[in-house]
């Protein structure tokens, strides 16, 4: 390939959910920087921060596709953002690389989907959870698209478990005043809580449900976890570390992922960003998407999304998040499942895995879905 | 909150030349757990399909096996023309949902939801309709039963109507089949009170 090829990053390092946008752009400009010193400039970034403005993103979309000729871009984090901007890629017959875990009910031809759906996440959770914890959760969420769908998929599961959801209680997006909340929590005593709020919000509410369990031993994490689907490295030390330990999240890939492949990756990003630095989901994620785009990019010998994506479900190719294979019919990527457990220095303790899970966004399986197959770690 | 609509194992029709629309309707249609046909002639009467998509730009009358806007299955239009001939045509079919030309995907699941939805809700209206129907036509009956509890129970009008409502929970029958078998001889002339 003669020409640079550009590819748009399109993340929001402001707003409600900052920590996540950071993150994800830290590992795009992270994969360009490697792409760079292994391919020079055959792949060129066009970078556009949005600030969390749906026009903006709107705008950047659109500057990407029209002015900076991309046919690609690496972005979007809410599913808001996502749908505003796949009408503009599938005008300009781009692909949307979106990385991040969402609610499912989507499949597009113009997107790569390598986040996960419900059937990769909150599944595999409620097959874990509910045998261990029962089968009476509280439910709470960001009044958004991602809390509601998660949480009725949540009722759902419980329904079908015989079950019981005691409480369901939504919150804007960077309210903190979780004290309501809480106390109805402490009255109904539910089995485990499924935390589908963001950034601030979901902060805040840790905290609380710490406090509570320190006064009342029924709330600590052992009897009455806090569960979520989206909570990152980046994010613990804005709970406070020690304050969120004990708590579960799901995710396809943990820092503590002890493989060969992880272990490389560890290195080199400490060796840019020094030791401390935790690698989250959306980091290795939005790594993980940039570096696919363009090694396929690369690989076609043009940007042309039709032959990118028929590379991508041709053979799977190695990623920090394992060998990825993208369904051709789904357009997303197949993910193993990990269940974390929060500890005291930051991190999450892998306490259960499954490996890699095909992605079903319509829940076409759920009914004839087989039985747990979760393999205990620890 | 309704459940997840699941679709698994499903049949579907699509009623439309084979092109480009129909591949990608196809795809996004056994993404969602359809078993796929695809057709540019009459639909069998005898062997429907769980659900049927048709081509409303150019479908014509005798394309789907019945009559009227009473569609026995859910029925999706796809619709590139604004004419409005053609969008009565579609809703003369039956159609309970429009799917756009050109296929965006994203339209599909939620039409098929929707027209699996209100097709479920225009039953059970039509149901309820010939339910009340049945009972209007009755109506006559209720009322000679209550003139003659009136003539033997020497009793005035709301009093008889009384007695005849008394006697239908008692037997846990609609008041119009009480009627009939009173007027009938089946069933003994209910005492007053």
């Amino acid at each position: 390939m003669n020409n640079t090829v550009k590819i748009g990053i399109l993340y929001s390092t402001t707003g409600p959910y900052a920590e996540i946008g950071r993150d994800a752009r830290d590992g795009a400009d992270f994969a360009i920087e490697e792409l760079r010193a292994t391919h020079g400039k055959a792949i060129e970034p066009v970078v556009i921060d949005p600030h969390a403005e749906i026009a903006a993103y709107l705008e950047g979309a659109r500057a990407m596709l029209r002015d900076h000729g991309c046919r690609h871009i690496v972005g979007t984090i809410t599913s808001l953002a996502r749908k505003e901007v796949i009408p503009l890629v599938e005008k300009h017959d781009g692909l949307l690389w979106y990385m991040c875990p969402y609610e499912g009910f989507e499949a597009n031809d113009n997107v790569i989907y390598t986040g996960g759906c419900p059937n990769q996440h909150l599944l595999p959770l409620f097959d874990y959870l509910i045998p261990r914890f029962g089968r009476r959760p509280y439910l709470v969420g960001a009044n958004y698209v991602w809390g509601w769908e998660m949480n009725r998929l949540a009722r759902e599961l419980i329904e079908d478990a015989g079950g019981e959801v005691l409480g369901e209680r939504y919150l804007p997006l960077e309210e903190t005043a979780v004290e309501r909340i809480v106390l109805d929590i402490e009255q109904r005593r539910p089995s485990f809580i499924l935390n589908n709020f963001i950034g601030p919000s979901s902060y805040a509410f840790l905290a609380a449900i710490r406090a509570l369990g320190a006064r009342n031993p029924a709330f600590l994490p052992e009897n009455c976890p806090v569960v979520s689907c989206d909570l990152q490295e980046s994010e613990l030390p804005h709970i406070g570390l020690g304050v969120a330990t004990g708590q579960l999240c799901a995710a396809a890939y943990f820092d503590t992922v002890a493989t060969p492949e992880n272990a490389v990756f560890k290195a080199q990003v400490a060796a840019k960003f020094g030791s401390q630095r935790r690698i989250s989901s959306v980091f290795a994620s939005a790594y993980a998407s940039v570096k696919l785009c363009a090694e396929a990019i690369i690989t076609a010998g043009t940007d042309d999304p039709m032959a990118v994506s028929r590379l991508l479900s041709a053979a799977p190719r190695p990623t920090v998040l394992g060998p990825i294979l993208i369904n051709p019919d789904t357009r997303h990527a197949a993910l193993p499942f990990h269940l974390g457990r929060i500890n005291d220095e930051g991190g999450f303790d892998i306490i259960a895995a499954q490996p890699a899970i095909a992605a079903d966004p319509y829940l076409t399986r759920r009914r004839a879905r087989p039985p747990e197959q979760l393999r205990v770690v620890s | 909150m309704r459940e997840t609509p699941n679709f698994t194992g499903w049949r579907a029709t699509i009623l439309h030349r084979e092109d480009n629309t129909t591949e990608r309707l196809t795809r996004q249609l056994k993404l969602i757990g359809f078993q796929v046909t695809v057709q540019w002639q009459p639909l069998d009467a005898t062997d429907l399909p769980d659900i049927i998509l048709v081509d409303a730009d150019q479908g014509w009358d005798g394309l789907l096996p019945w009559s009227d806007e009473n569609a026995p299955r859910p029925l999706v239009a796809l619709l590139g023309s604004e004419a409005p001939g053609r969008i009565a045509w579609a809703m003369e079919q039956g159609t309970s949902a429009i799917i756009a030309k050109p296929l965006a995907s994203s339209a599909v699941y939620p039409a098929l939801v929707m027209a699996l939805g209100i097709h479920r809700e225009r039953k059970a209206v039509i149901d309820k309709l010939n339910h009340l129907e049945e009972r209007v036509r009755l109506r006559p009956l209720v009322h000679a039963a209550v003139e003659r509890i009136i003539a033997e129970r020497k009793v005035d009008e709301e009093l008889a109507y009384t007695i005849l409502r008394n006697c239908a929970m008692r037997r846990r029958m609609p008041m119009e089949q009480v009627a009939a078998s009173i007027l009938g001889g089946a069933e003994p002339m209910p005492e007053a009170g």
